[in-house]
């Protein structure tokens, strides 16, 4: 689904030329659940953000669905983010100024989704992620899970091909963060593609495959065996 | 989409209302001043419109002096334009000017403003017929041609064909009623024509410019050609004939009296009410000069008010931006941002639009009260104008702020850190230098206007005239064959004067060919040794000049102990003087109307006119000296003791009624008020441009406020670490506000050279005038930078208070 080779991005300013990724090849099939992990400043959001078309690349090739990203213009970048791509920040980022059901529904609004179905649509997804008695509320009245849960709905509205996460737990106590990555794993098992930047072992132990970045550069990639975890998900 | 951006409308309008009241009230203040300039503009615009011989109807103008441009012309062209002038479709001598004519029907009677033209007026002034029709309406002498008012006001009906009148010792039959179909040059109530003896008398009299004409051309390109025949036949007829008169060739009399040569021009109907360079019709001139100011300054509030629109939103903007960055992420295109955006300004356009016709509605009454009109809010054109400026406003106020805040970098707004980003600042602080630049002109502007106004006001006149009446005097109708009618009607003054003079309360009564409200009207040359000097003639009884406190500088007044007086003895102003260079003028004689008359004194030069005329010469005499002078009288003027002032006039009012004019309303007028009237336009003008500057400062100084608020929010985290390391309070303050100071000093120097060079073209026109000082502009300057300091101190002092502890754990 996602082939990358030898993707750059060079940072430079008057005095200094930063190598945010070197020469990174990687492949993300259909189905995949992959986290990738490392220090600060090794690069790791800095590869989310080009994947996820909210950045560009400087060197090399980003291929969604077979299709070059490298080199594209903005729009045709905005064309193939809106169709394909799902984003799960860590701060959240819904909007403020709309309720619950507005922020799910914008997707769908850009992607020119009649009202009528977006409507059945919302409130599909909303059940499913268990907030549909939150639908009126606004973001602030939220507990921190229940906007991240708002947040995967969003993502998810749309079907995209791919979800990208940027530490979706970074900001939640260990419950709720548990809450979220139990939803990612239930996405994974019904089909849906996830990569997933993350700080922490144990969310990554959640996932297939972990990368392991630094400098810049891919250092290992280990699979994960997560047999209490298919325990948990059969008990659900 | 749109329901979605109604909500993300909804809830800042619930968490801005402070400033999104003040942003609405502030676009509709602007509006407003626009639609206030709009009607005046539109009205003034429409005059003649519906005319449909606008191109083709002239007005012959005449420029017989350096001085002297009239509307009038002589009455011997008509034999002319019958034969030798073929681009001439149709010609109408006629009055341009309305006299108050009483036309009785059986009891019922009424004063109308009535004009006595040939029958070929409806060809130029094409009116509605109700009845009759336009070829016939005016055919003789017999007719009398009446607009619907009138019918209705005197017979309480339009079907009226056929009825006669009693106007003065005639008989008339109505022989027309007319519509006028929209705002028109001439609206009289009433036409007659009593021209043709008029036009036989004065067919060879190529001195007296007794009638206005108006020309109708086949082609208004011929106009030039019509022209150079006229003057033509003015050369021919008097620089030709003078010439020989007085023995002379025509070059040597054409070096002497060059410039007493007539020339004609034309005046197409089109430009009539704005462009004309004289008064040329009773419903006189539009004031084009003063619409032009009000529409540039409207432009100017508008374009201050769509200022703060657009600064407001920019500023603003950095608390969008993190809503614009995830639209974008989940798949917003620009164009759909920027969409969203102008939506915005769409809703709050719409709201002040509404506003602003609701604020011009309730303020309509008061404007029209000032320019003396009567303006509505109404029309298809002003429909489609409001429209325009609807769709001007929302592009002018919503493209720039929407594509800057479409233009954010959804990487680097999600990433946070943008709330303190530079971007924008250089465009706000632009602006803001320009809004100072403006208030700082308005200041400055309405400052100098004042103070001319107030010269103006405070200038000594030459005359005094605060207990002295000016009473309308309608003569009775006399017979112009008469020709004793000038004695009888200097015998009727006196017989009135003496009546008014036992009246308790009255101390003095005279008359004169003179107005203080509307100056004078009569003219003519008089010879001193080889010199013609073209004075205004004013003739005058014993005791006007001393009443009005006219001064002399020289010899002394008319004296009534002095037989001769009354003879042939002639005062000129300083002025004349001037003209005829003479160091010992009491005693030389000069020449006038025929007469030898005799200087017996100097009069100090006042003025009759309004601020903008220069002083012309002028000559007095007494009513008897020059008799039919007598025929121009058409005030008395009636000196009242000071403590009796009601009584007397209720007293003068009874007598008027009875004895002197029973038809008429008695209509007074105290002189220095009347006078007054002259200038009242620039009294107008002065308040006008101080509300204006009202409203530009409250709206220059919202715009300061927003902007300072922003500003001083944005750097809330910086005054907090400040704080924490020690900054004391009046430090932190002249840290806060010494960019807006630097900024009002540069708007000052910006707004410096146009007003400086502007308001001396405003003054220019004024004979009587100040000088363009310092002071204005320090004034100006130091009042903005007071308030611009209280703006912003008041806001940055709220921010110094601030708890730390707030800003410091947040983000």
């Amino acid at each position: 689904m996602i082939n990358i080779t030898k993707l750059s991005k060079v940072f430079r300013t008057e005095e200094l030329e930063t190598k945010a990724l070197s020469e990174i090849s990687l492949t993300i099939n259909q189905g995949d659940f992959i986290s990738i992990m490392g220090p600060s400043g090794s690069g790791k959001s800095t590869l989310l953000n080009i994947i996820g078309l909210l950045d560009s690349a400087s060197d090399g090739s980003y291929k969604l669905l077979g299709q070059e990203m490298v080199g594209l213009k903005e729009k045709q970048k905005s064309q193939a983010r809106k169709e394909n791509i799902g984003f799960i920040f860590q701060n959240f980022n819904l909007i403020d100024e709309l309720s619950v059901f507005d922020n799910i529904e914008l997707p769908l609004i850009y992607a020119n989704v009649p009202s009528s179905e977006r409507k059945s649509r919302v409130n599909e997804i909303a059940k499913i992620l268990g907030i549909s008695h939150r639908l009126k509320h606004f973001p602030q009245q939220l507990s921190g899970g229940q906007q991240q849960r708002v947040a995967v709905a969003r993502a998810l509205i749309n079907n995209p091909k791919i979800i990208l996460a940027d530490e979706p737990t970074g900001n939640l106590d260990s419950k709720n963060g548990n809450e979220v990555m139990e939803l990612l794993t239930d996405l994974h098992a019904s089909g849906s593609t996830i990569l997933m930047v993350t700080h922490s072992d144990y969310d990554a132990s959640f996932s297939q495959r972990t990368i392991l970045m630094k400098d810049g550069v891919i250092l290992s990639e280990k699979v994960n065996h997560r047999n209490v975890d298919v325990l948990v998900t059969a008990n659900n | 989409m749109l329901q979605n951006w109604i909500n993300t409308f909804i809830y800042h309008l619930k968490h801005n209302k402070l400033f999104t009241a003040l942003n609405i009230l502030d676009l509709s203040i602007g509006i407003a001043g626009l639609i206030f300039s709009i009607l005046y503009w539109n009205e003034e615009q429409s005059y003649n419109d519906w005319n449909p011989n606008k191109e083709v109807v002239f007005q012959s103008i005449s420029k017989v002096s350096p001085t002297n441009t009239w509307g009038t012309n002589v009455l011997t062209f008509e034999s002319y334009f019958k034969n030798d002038f073929k681009e001439i479709e149709s010609y109408c001598y006629l009055d341009t000017w309305y006299a108050e004519k009483t036309i009785q029907y059986h009891n019922k009677k009424g004063v109308f403003n009535t004009i006595n033209a040939q029958k070929t007026f409806f060809e130029m002034f094409p009116f509605a017929f109700i009845m009759g029709n336009s070829k016939t309406a005016l055919k003789d002498e017999n007719c009398l041609a009446i607009s619907k008012k009138t019918a209705l006001n005197l017979f309480g009906s339009v079907n009226v064909l056929g009825k006669t009148v009693n106007y003065y010792d005639k008989k008339l039959v109505v022989t027309g009623v007319y519509t006028i179909p929209g705002k028109s040059s001439l609206e009289p109530d009433a036409i007659t024509n009593f021209t043709a003896e008029r036009m036989r008398e004065n067919k060879d009299n190529w001195g007296s410019f007794d009638m206005g004409l108006l020309l109708k051309l086949k082609n208004p390109a011929d106009k030039d050609k019509v022209i150079a025949k006229m003057n033509n036949l003015f050369y021919k007829n008097r620089s030709l004939k003078w010439a020989k008169d007085e023995g002379i060739s025509i070059a040597e009399w054409s070096k002497k009296n060059s410039e007493f040569e007539v020339k004609v021009s034309l005046e197409s109907l089109k430009d009539a009410r704005l462009h004309s360079q004289i008064d040329g019709y009773a419903e006189g001139q539009g004031n084009f000069q003063f619409l032009l100011i009000m529409m540039a300054l409207s432009f100017l509030i508008l374009i201050l008010s769509l200022f703060n629109y657009i600064n407001f939103a920019t500023a603003n903007a950095i608390k969008r931006a993190k809503e614009v960055g995830i639209r974008k992420v989940l798949g917003a295109s620009k164009g759909n941002i920027v969409l969203q955006f102008i939506f915005e300004t769409f809703i709050i356009t719409t709201f002040s639009i509404l506003l602003s016709l609701v604020i011009v509605e309730l303020s309509l009454p008061f404007y029209n009260n000032f320019l003396n009109k009567n303006l509505s809010i109404s029309g298809f054109q002003f429909s489609f104008e409001l429209i325009v400026i609807f769709i001007i406003t929302i592009i002018a106020a919503g493209i720039f702020p929407a594509i800057y805040i479409s233009n954010f970098e959804s990487l680097k707004v999600l990433k946070g850190n943008f709330s303190r980003s530079k971007s924008g600042v250089w465009l706000r602080n632009g602006i803001l230098i320009l809004q100072f630049a403006i208030a700082s002109f308005f200041m400055i502007g309405s400052y100098i206007v004042y103070l001319q106004v107030n010269f103006l006001n405070k200038r000594d006149l030459g005359f005094k005239g605060n207990q002295v009446l000016e009473i309308k005097y309608e003569k009775p109708f006399f017979d112009l064959n008469d020709p004793k009618v000038d004695e009888k009607l200097f015998a009727r003054y006196e017989t009135i004067k003496q009546e008014i003079s036992k009246i308790k309360g009255v101390s003095q009564v005279s008359t004169g060919v003179i107005s203080f409200a509307s100056g004078n009207s009569l003219s003519s040359t008089f010879n001193y040794n080889d010199k013609t000097i073209l004075a205004q003639n004013i003739g005058v009884d014993y005791g006007m000049l001393e009443m009005m406190k006219i001064k002399l500088s020289q010899g002394r007044y008319l004296d009534s102990s002095i037989a001769s007086d009354s003879i042939d003895a002639i005062l000129i102003n300083e002025k004349a003087l001037q003209l005829m260079n003479e160091k010992n003028p009491v005693g030389k004689v000069v020449t006038l109307n025929d007469q030898k008359l005799k200087i017996i004194g100097v009069v100090k030069d006042f003025n009759l006119w309004g601020p903008k005329a220069e002083i012309p010469p002028m000559v007095f005499f007494h009513l008897k000296t020059i008799d039919w002078t007598n025929l121009n009288v058409n005030h008395l003027f009636v000196k009242v003791n000071q403590n009796e002032i009601t009584n007397t006039i209720a007293d003068l009012e009874t007598f008027w009624k009875k004895n002197v004019d029973v038809d008429s309303p008695f209509h007074y007028d105290f002189v220095d008020k009347a006078y007054a009237r002259n200038y009242q336009e620039y009294i107008n003008q002065s308040n006008l441009f101080s509300l204006l500057n009202f409203v530009v400062i409250l709206i220059a100084l919202f715009g300061l406020f927003a902007l300072a608020s922003y500003s001083v929010q944005s750097r809330m985290k910086e005054i907090a670490i400040r704080k924490t390391l020690g900054a004391e309070t009046n430090v932190l303050l002249k840290e806060l506000s010494k960019q807006y100071i630097i900024f009002c000093f540069v708007g000052f120097l910006i707004a410096l050279f146009p007003a400086y060079y502007l308001l001396n073209k405003w003054l220019e026109d004024f004979v009587f005038r100040i000088e363009i000082s310092a002071y204005p502009f320090l004034f100006g300057f130091l009042a903005l930078l007071s308030l611009t300091l209280i703006v912003v101190l008041s806001r940055t002092y709220q921010a110094t208070k601030v708890d730390v502890l707030k800003y410091l754990k947040y983000e």
